[in-house]
């Protein structure tokens, strides 16, 4: 900076070429190329098809138009998506302007512009999002316009409406050039998922889910807002490119002469920069629903199964994880600087894993039980991005999307066709009714790469994760990982206790659900059609294709995506690599045994109490329930840790009495004491005069009405002085 | 002339009302309406300053048009000013766009006195769009006052079961409130003619008293301190009471109950904007010192009446009163983006101005068509609309998201520039302003937007979903039977708020641009007392004289 020597000795090395240990490579600046406009169509498809569907509802649309506009333009923002892919160049980011939205200056210095335009930021990590977001959404919606089929003419528009939406506002999250925008896609998803759990809308426990996702989400936006405005309070921008260019004067880059570590050369951030993570991860955890605003995500199940699939499993939650991704530089350099908001991402997500695990043993709800292990799967890719491992955060977020989409659309089908029944002790034996084959079958695959069996995707995406928590060097990460691994044999056993009570046994047995209407006995469980049978295939497949590790296949695609974007800059190479042993190995390998190994544990125990010996199981419930001790946890679990009644008796009631508490302060003291108190004393005055007022309104009417007059006609007359004008 | 003409279009179609017989009333009233808006979108097409700052000097602040005045008292100097710049243009066109749609949401719900309603609907009108367009004292507290006297006929007269109560407190509130207003006026005035010697141009070298701009480049320049902390107290309280600030806001949740749908849109849209403008307008830029000194405690009421008004909201029983309330915390914001004093804030303030119009203008005019059909405001008794009025309800959950500051919506726009305004509290991440407030008032701010959202969804979730819960209701004695949706009447009414709120949200550019140059005229001497300040800091902190620094040992 000064000249001094050891810069200028770090600036001639960097010239020469040799590496400086723990330096890294600069950000890279944005291209901007107004050229590749057409980009926008993946926003504007589904803003389209949103307007279409108001317009069909309006005009009361009968057909299954809505249903097919929606998957159309959701195919088209995909294949946008693939041309944008196709022509991207990799670890170069693009930004791309569409219009203005807030753009104003009032100097040409730091700090004097607000600039948060529509613009679109292109690198790997967003295209590598939008590539699953829009490929899945097409495929969901597709399922759709079978599921949603007897809702034609009722709520069907406003189903795919709002679908839409969601789509829009999810495209504007990820693909957004700045914070605001990534705010407008934040809301906007919240928005849609309000109306989509709220769809439902005569059922009272809809709306309440629909409100208590929105205000959980609000709570946690406040955060994300916050540090928005933190950046803009350290950095002055609000833009991704420029925000990054910022912070590459603060990473230890090696071209710019500057000796990690050191006083010189490096500039240090202001302390308030370092709080920007903690208030970014409050509002990821808000969305991704983790612990402490995780129990949103559960009621949101009141929402069709569609829905619950797309949104709510595979990818709005996970917008948690793309914020904390696309801000990974400042987390980082915040531990760098010997901070802990990684480790707590990490601790937090762990948690979570294992909180939720617990309490999808006890639920007896199908989707129920899927939505307590996807906040249980959302907590490993925090773990992932806690423990430095985003690569692996982002190959669970890819193989979980689909597996838990798949499980998600099978128990959609299975309550299509069974009159709403979820109740995994109403329905046994399923596999053996006529036309669900596909079905059982398919929900069996999705099983298996949620339980992480062998050498399914779900099985090496979770080893990244795991893994490193035992390389990288943090508060308690082995602990950490120990937690993931048995959280894994927790899922395995959930996971299957499902499947063996809804598919296995000898005999068919159903009880129709709320609603069948007649007699139960005459009931026939109706198979999915092709439209659903078709969209299942296909995630199958997925699945399939997502059998790959950081080495080969998908995965290794994906770490391509990562290792080239902002998850992943300005953290030195060479990083996932450790020399700590875990059962005599390197971690990323004695892994896939000891995760292996608890995994078939859990797996082994389903089948032994829910497949082979459904007696064993109800005999040990029995046991337990006989004494009020024995009975605490399977109770607490049931009743998921009581969290709800926690939550309502903390926070939401003494809010509540709060608010009644400052009307009546309202009405009573300001109101009645000090503005009635001071009112009095003209009154007491004016009892003097009282004679001269007349009270009655016309009175003062007349008099006003005259002053008007008397006003309107010296106008005139002055302007008629002036002569006009 | 030409600014002249928009308060004379609404003045001569109150005459017209007057004189055509009662069942044209309506009609004449939308026409005039129309007139208004019509010349209003004419005469902004014609303002030259919409997004180039205006030439120093040539035209401060660009105020167009410049020659618009009429001399009304020559004995003492006094002009009929007229003119408008960027803001009080949008003010302008706000009164205009909600002129005639306040007289299509009364067709069939006035149906006594009915030349009278629109008479006072007219005046009402005019004297708001009088505060916007003046640009001298008197004309400004003419207009100021003169629109107090429509607003208490229209709730004394066409109001609910409380409307005495209600009319009579809102008079007298406001009234007060602006008489110490007033006070202050006339002493900067006297302040002003004594220092340049003497009230008329031809005596005191061409200078016109009168003229705001003239008074508040004078104010800012020549108040002493204490002078400066005394005429913003006494503007403030006139002011605050139109905002309205904690704790003088308890006049408002009774005038917009108790106000028929016309005087709670009015109220909501326009008059609580008088109380903002005038901040805009007067304190702000004419008593900058005692700004900076007092802006934390203005800042800090405003915050309180943010969460205390949003927790309040949710113990409310009756819709009306919901509204009402939230209009208190959404006015708390547009206060703290004003008071932030530099120029996110500003904008944010300035555009809240207009955002809150429209979304809580809409809000009331959808429950006064719903008011109309049940007769019912309390949330307890009616539920689940959704199913059969669907386009009220879609109305009602778009403007509810306007309300709660959505993006991609209006009051996103706004609120988040307020918000980033107050949160940037400090010089350095200011480039340049005052930073008074700072990040806590920035965040505690914020809370209000959590408690927003469960207070309009508490509503929403309670009226418009929900198993459907209609109350019994004699239709009979309705003298114009309504369908049990919306017609085409109420929808023309509603889609042109519900545009206007999708376009501020998505392209604010234009908007925030024409902003631009009145904000950063607004807040013009900032800048230099931060320099000021900084000059007497380091003065101090480094003494110059060995006398000086010899003072400094001996303090």
């Amino acid at each position: 900076m000064l000249g001094l020597p050891a810069t200028n000795l770090l600036a001639l090395k960097a010239a020469a070429g040799d590496e400086i240990p723990g330096a890294v490579t600069a950000i890279p600046e944005a291209a901007r190329d107004e050229n590749l406009a057409w980009a926008g169509l993946i926003l504007l498809l589904p803003a389209l098809s949103a307007i279409l569907c108001g317009l069909y509802a309006a005009l009361k649309v009968k057909n299954r138009l809505p249903g097919w506009t929606t998957v159309i333009a959701l195919a088209g923002s995909f294949v946008v998506v693939c041309f944008l892919y196709a022509q991207h160049e990799p670890g170069q980011p693009t930004v791309i302007h569409l219009f203005d939205w807030i753009n104003f200056f009032w100097g040409d210095g730091a700090f004097q512009s607000v600039r948060a335009n529509f613009a679109l930021y292109v690198d790997d990590l967003s295209i590598f999002w939008m590539l699953f977001v829009t490929g899945l959404g097409t495929c969901i919606a597709f399922y759709a316009t079978e599921y949603m089929d007897e809702d034609r003419g009722k709520g069907y528009s406003r189903f795919f409406g709002a679908m839409s939406i969601f789509l829009l506002a999810m495209c504007s999250l990820v693909l957004g050039d700045n914070l605001v925008m990534l705010y407008l896609g934040w809301e906007g998803v919240g928005l849609a998922s309000y109306l989509l759990i709220s769809y439902y809308y005569t059922r009272q426990s809809a709306i309440d889910a629909g409100k208590k996702a929105f205000i959980m989400n609000r709570i946690g936006d406040l955060g994300l807002a916050i540090g928005i405005w933190l950046i803009w309070y350290n950095f002055g921008t609000l833009e991704y490119d420029a925000l990054f260019q910022a912070l590459n004067a603060y990473l230890p880059v090696a071209d710019a002469g500057k000796l990690p570590g050191t006083e010189i050369g490096q500039p240090q951030l202001g302390w308030s920069a370092y709080l920007i993570p903690w208030f970014l991860m409050v509002g990821a955890f808000g969305k991704s629903a983790q612990f402490p605003l995780m129990t949103w995500l559960p009621d949101a199940m009141e929402g069709p199964t569609p829905v619950s699939a797309l949104i709510h499993a595979a990818t709005m939650v996970t917008a948690g994880i793309y914020l904390i991704a696309r801000t990974y530089p400042i987390f980082w350099l915040e531990m760098e600087a010997g901070g802990y908001a990684l480790a707590t991402v990490g601790w937090v997500g762990g948690f979570t894993a294992l909180l939720a695990a617990t309490i999808a043993l006890k639920q007896y709800d199908m989707k129920r039980v899927l939505a307590y292990s996807t906040l249980s799967q959302l907590g490993y890719m925090f773990m992932g991005l806690g423990v430095v491992q985003t690569f692996g955060a982002c190959f669970h977020v890819y193989t979980h999307a689909f597996f838990k989409a798949l499980l998600f659309l099978c128990s959609g089908a299975i309550m299509h066709g069974l009159a709403g029944q979820l109740d995994v002790r109403k329905i046994a034996g399923l596999r053996l009714a006529k036309g669900w084959k596909i079905v059982t079958w398919c929900m069996f695959i999705g099983g298996l790469w949620l339980a992480a069996f062998p050498f399914t995707a779900g099985f090496f995406s979770k080893d990244e994760i795991l893994a490193q928590a035992f390389v990288q060097k943090g508060p308690g990460f082995r602990a950490l990982g120990w937690i993931g691994i048995i959280t894994a044999g927790l899922t395995a056993y959930y996971t299957f206790r499902v499947w063996f009570r809804v598919f296995g046994g000898r005999t068919l047995h159903i009880e129709p659900g709320p609603e069948h209407h007649g007699d139960p006995s005459s009931f026939h469980p109706h198979p999915p059609g092709w439209r659903i049978k078709a969209v299942l295939i296909v995630l199958t497949i997925g699945c399939f294709a997502a059998i790959s590790t950081g080495y080969w296949g998908i995965g290794h695609w994906i770490k391509g995506m990562v290792t080239h974007s902002s998850a992943a800059w300005g953290l030195p190479l060479h990083w996932h690599e450790g020399d700590i042993p875990f059962f005599g190995g390197d971690p990323h390998f004695t892994m896939y045994f000891v995760s292996g190994t608890f995994g078939l544990i859990g797996l082994a125990i389903a089948a032994y109490f829910h497949l082979f010996n459904r007696k064993a199981a109800e005999r040990l419930d029995e046991r337990f329930k006989q004494h009020f001790i024995t009975n605490l946890l399977p109770r607490t679990l049931e009743k998921k840790w009581y969290l709800d009644e926690i939550y309502n008796a903390l926070v939401r009631i003494p809010t509540y009495l709060s608010a009644k508490f400052l009307y009546l302060f309202d009405r009573i003291v300001i109101d009645g004491i000090l503005v009635g108190g001071i009112a009095r004393i003209p009154v007491l005055v004016a009892r003097i005069f009282q004679p001269l007022q007349s009270g009655a309104l016309q009175g003062y009417a007349t008099t006003m009405a005259g002053g008007v007059a008397l006003i309107a006609v010296w106008m005139i007359w002055v302007f008629l002085q002036k002569g006009g004008g | 002339m030409l600014a002249g003409f928009l308060i004379a279009i609404p003045l001569l179609a109150a005459i017209l009302i007057g004189i055509a017989p009662s069942r044209m009333a309506r009609w004449l009233g939308l026409l005039g309406g129309l007139a208004t808006l019509g010349w209003g979108i004419v005469f902004a097409s014609m303002y030259p300053f919409w997004s180039e700052i205006p030439q120093e000097g040539a035209n401060l602040a660009g105020y167009w048009p410049v020659n618009d005045s009429w001399a009304i008292i020559p004995l003492v100097g006094l002009e009929l000013q007229l003119g408008v710049n960027s803001v009080s243009l949008l003010l302008v066109l706000l009164t205009c766009l909600f002129a005639p749609l306040v007289v299509l949401a009364s067709f069939t719900a006035i149906t006594e006195r009915v030349k009278e309603f629109y008479i006072w609907l007219m005046i009402m009108n005019a004297s708001v769009i009088g505060v916007f367009i003046a640009r001298d004292i008197i004309t400004f507290y003419t207009a100021f006052e003169v629109s107090l006297i429509p607003a208490f006929f229209l709730v004394a007269i066409y109001g609910g079961p409380d409307r005495r109560e209600a009319s009579f407190k809102f008079f007298i509130y406001t009234l007060v409130g602006s008489i110490v207003m007033l006070a202050g006026f006339v002493y900067l005035v006297m302040s002003f003619a004594d220092s340049v010697g003497g009230w008329l141009p031809s005596t005191n070298g061409g200078v016109n008293v009168w003229d705001i701009d003239a008074l508040t480049t004078y104010a800012r320049e020549f108040l002493t301190p204490g002078e400066q902390a005394w005429v913003l107290l006494a503007l403030m309280l006139g002011f605050a009471v139109k905002v309205p600030l904690w704790p003088l806001h308890t006049w408002l949740p009774l005038a917009h109950n108790q106000a028929p749908t016309a005087g709670s849109v009015n109220f909501a849209a326009v008059i609580l904007k008088l109380g903002a403008y005038g901040v805009f307008r007067f304190v702000i830029p004419m008593v900058p010192e005692a700004v900076v000194e007092f802006a934390p405690y203005i800042a800090g009421l405003a915050i309180i009446g943010i969460i205390y008004t949003s927790l309040v909201c949710w113990a409310q029983t009756d819709m009306k009163k919901l509204i009402a309330y939230s209009s208190i915390a959404h006015m708390g914001f547009c206060m703290i983006g004003l008071f932030a004093l530099n120029p996110i804030g500003a904008q944010g303030g300035i555009l809240y101005m207009i955002t809150h119009g429209l979304s809580s203008g809409a809000l009331f005019l959808c429950i006064g068509m719903m008011y109309e059909r049940h007769h019912v405001k309390e949330i307890e008794r009616i539920g689940g609309l959704m199913k059969s009025m669907p386009v009220w309800s879609f109305f009602v959950v778009l403007f509810t998201f306007v309300s709660v500051g959505l993006p991609g919506l209006a009051g996103f726009v706004s609120e988040f520039l307020c918000l980033l305004g107050t949160f940037v509290g400090s010089t350095e991440s200011n480039g340049g302003y005052p930073g008074v407030l700072g990040p806590w008032f920035g965040i505690i701010a914020g809370v209000g937007l959590s408690l927003g959202a469960i207070y309009m969804l508490y509503l929403v979730g309670k009226v418009v979903f929900g198993e459907e819960k209609i109350p019994e209701h004699d239709h009979s004695h309705d003298t114009h039977p309504l369908p049990r949706d919306l017609n085409f009447r109420e929808i023309i009414t509603l889609v042109p708020i519900a545009i206007i709120c999708f376009f501020i949200g998505l392209y604010p550019t234009p908007i925030l641009e024409a902003i631009e140059p009145a904000a950063e005229h607004m807040l013009s001497a900032y800048p230099e007392i931060v320099e000021a300040a900084s000059k007497t800091a380091s003065a101090e902190a480094m003494p110059t004289t060995p006398e000086a620094f010899r003072m400094t040992l001996t303090d």
